[in-house]
């Protein structure tokens, strides 16, 4: 599925600049260890952590996007960061399970 | 006869949840880094050669290997404490360098780090840096994009670098968010 | 006070989408369940305020089960086939708490359980409080520095204390989160430290004199990730923030004092209102 479909169709607000991406699958962790160990390329990552390394993370794995939860607030080092990496942040007010259900809504699967 | 070569294909084996631990001696001011497996650091002060170690910080981590799903052969890789990667934050530097020249073409450079102080503990050999990223790149599978993994000996000065390490930081700390 | 507490599912349902298998707790899979909550960061289950929910995640650690208790969880879901080990299991059978295991990744326990959910029907119940008596009671503790074995178990010893007493469980939640930074402080920066917890009808009052290092500059201590790790150990990215900022934030009162190589004392107070 394109990401922008998924972020029109969700309602997710761009924090970074956003390109043309396909998402495989979605990946849900607070942990940076495990999306080094579980994530898989093009995974569209849903996490609450906001820290710059992040961004480390998700350009290592190539992650698709990061969508971050609950409304978090995103620092702008993390977001200057990910626009230099062609890391993309979303953001959504829902919580990670709210989220999941309007995701399953749109077609996504495991 | 020569033996056909394998075209490996990696994969991560033997993963372990670790912690890094970070210890500064006072008296020659340098830094100490270690994976453990449990979190009870030594917090006294405790002599070790000419070092006096004390406890700074722990993050939580993995320590993994590396297996060849077609030949089975497995690349330990005791010596590798994590990659960070680099943000360029000094000109000067090789690793700044590299990034520079490689960004157009979106290739993205990732030190890999060994345990500290860099001369006293052994490090990655430059086969074991090839194979890691390899096994990155392999993971990319489609993308164009590439990832170019250094050792952290080409950096000026690791202990003043400020890539960005792929560990987990206070997960066990309780501050609370701001609403 | 009364709490709204929202039924979609119950554990046994759970259980059965997640092919999960109950490790504790296996009597009370018929307890209802107010939410679901997927994290793996202690402080976001910290701040989580339904109560009555069941936690998924994929950190295995003591931290988790304690801080799901003071938010007063139900349950535990460990994701991937993570196994908790002895201690967690005992905590959570002291506790009363649920803990379940499935070999789903986060996401597709997230997908199956909401695919469950939709199907059941959704209630509103009202859960009564019931605590009238209030008596003044005092206890002091003892906290060894380094412990880190045992570190987090003094503020669920005081949660208990305060949940015997009878007070409102969000100021209990206030208290035992605020407790345990206290206690967290002791365990990596000092040598040891004595709490004194003072709890009667008008407030609660918790004391805790530690040995140890000292803080050289409070202001710069309370402010959101104030770590106390040098220039060089940021630059290798290590260093936390304390948890004053975060006891700042749950306590109706707090004063530090503090002498440099001596120790830290961290006075906190927070006000029961009568209804
Ligand atoms: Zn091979
Ligand atoms: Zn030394």
């Amino acid at each position: 599925m394109k990401l922008q479909e998924i972020i029109d169709k969700v309602g997710l607000k761009k924090l970074t600049n956003v390109e043309v991406r396909n998402v495989q699958g979605v990946f849900i962790s607070d942990m940076l260890s495990d999306v080094m160990t579980n994530a898989k390329s093009g995974n569209l990552w849903l996490t609450v952590q906001t820290h710059k390394n992040t961004v480390s993370a998700a350009n290592l794995i190539n992650l698709a996007a990061i969508v971050v939860t609950h409304g978090k607030e995103v620092p702008q080092e993390t977001i200057d960061l990910a626009n230099r990496f062609y890391v993309i942040i979303l953001g959504s007010d829902l919580s990670t399970y709210e989220l999941v259900s309007k995701l399953i809504g749109i077609g996504l699967k495991p | 006869m020569q033996k056909e070569k394998c075209a490996h294909t990696w994969q991560m084996v033997n993963v372990t949840p670790c912690f890094i631990i970070t210890e500064k001696c006072y008296h020659c001011g340098k830094i100490s880094t270690y994976f453990s497996t449990g979190h009870n650091p030594p917090m006294e002060e405790y002599r070790e050669g000419e070092h006096y170690w004390n406890f700074m910080e722990s993050a939580q981590s993995i320590h993994f290997d590396l297996k060849c799903t077609k030949c089975n052969m497995l690349v330990k890789f005791d010596e590798l404490l994590g990659v960070k990667m680099c943000t360029g934050c000094d000109e000067n530097c090789e690793a700044n360098t590299l990034l520079k020249k490689l960004e157009p073409e979106r290739t993205w450079v990732y030190i890999a780090f060994g345990c500290l102080p860099v001369n006293e503990k052994k490090q990655l050999s430059k086969e074991k840096i090839s194979i890691l990223e390899e096994y990155f790149n392999q993971r990319r599978k489609s993308s164009k994009s590439r990832i170019k993994v250094i050792s952290h000996e080409i950096v000026s000065n690791i202990e003043d670098c400020y890539a960005e390490v792929i560990k987990d930081v206070d997960m066990l700390s309780l501050t609370l968010p701001e609403k | 006070m009364a709490e709204e507490l929202k039924l979609n599912l119950n554990l046994k349902r759970i259980k059965k989408v997640l092919k999960a298998d109950v490790i504790q707790g296996k009597g009370l899979l018929s307890t209802k369940i107010s939410g679901v909550y997927a994290s793996d960061l202690v402080s976001d289950v910290l701040a989580y305020s339904k109560s009555g929910s069941v936690l998924l995640t994929g950190l295995c650690t003591k931290q988790v089960a304690i801080s799901a208790y003071l938010s007063l969880f139900k349950a535990i879901i460990f994701i991937r086939g993570k196994r908790p080990n002895k201690e967690i299991l005992e905590f959570a059978e002291e506790k009363n708490m649920i803990i379940l295991l499935t070999e789903n990744d986060m996401f597709e326990a997230c997908v199956k359980i909401a695919n469950a959910d939709s199907n059941s029907i959704s209630k509103f119940v009202k859960l009564i409080e019931s605590s009238e008596k209030k008596n003044t009671s005092v206890h002091k503790f003892h906290i060894d520095g380094q412990d880190f074995s045992n570190s987090g178990l003094l503020s669920t010893q005081i949660k208990s204390i305060l949940q015997n007493i009878g007070y409102e469980p969000y100021l209990i939640k206030r208290v035992s989160i605020s407790a345990y930074e206290g206690e967290m402080n002791v365990v990596m920066h000092a040598k040891e430290a004595n709490l004194t917890l003072n709890a009667n009808e008008k407030e609660i009052q918790i004391i805790i004199n530690d040995r140890g290092k000292g803080i050289p500059d409070i202001e710069q201590a309370m402010q959101a990730g104030y770590s106390t790790a040098t220039e060089d150990q940021r630059a290798l990215g290590f260093g936390s923030g304390m948890g004053l900022p975060n006891i700042k934030k749950n306590s109706d009162e707090l004063k530090i004092t503090s002498e440099v190589g001596k120790g830290t004392k961290v006075e906190m107070k927070f006000y029961v209102i009568q209804e």
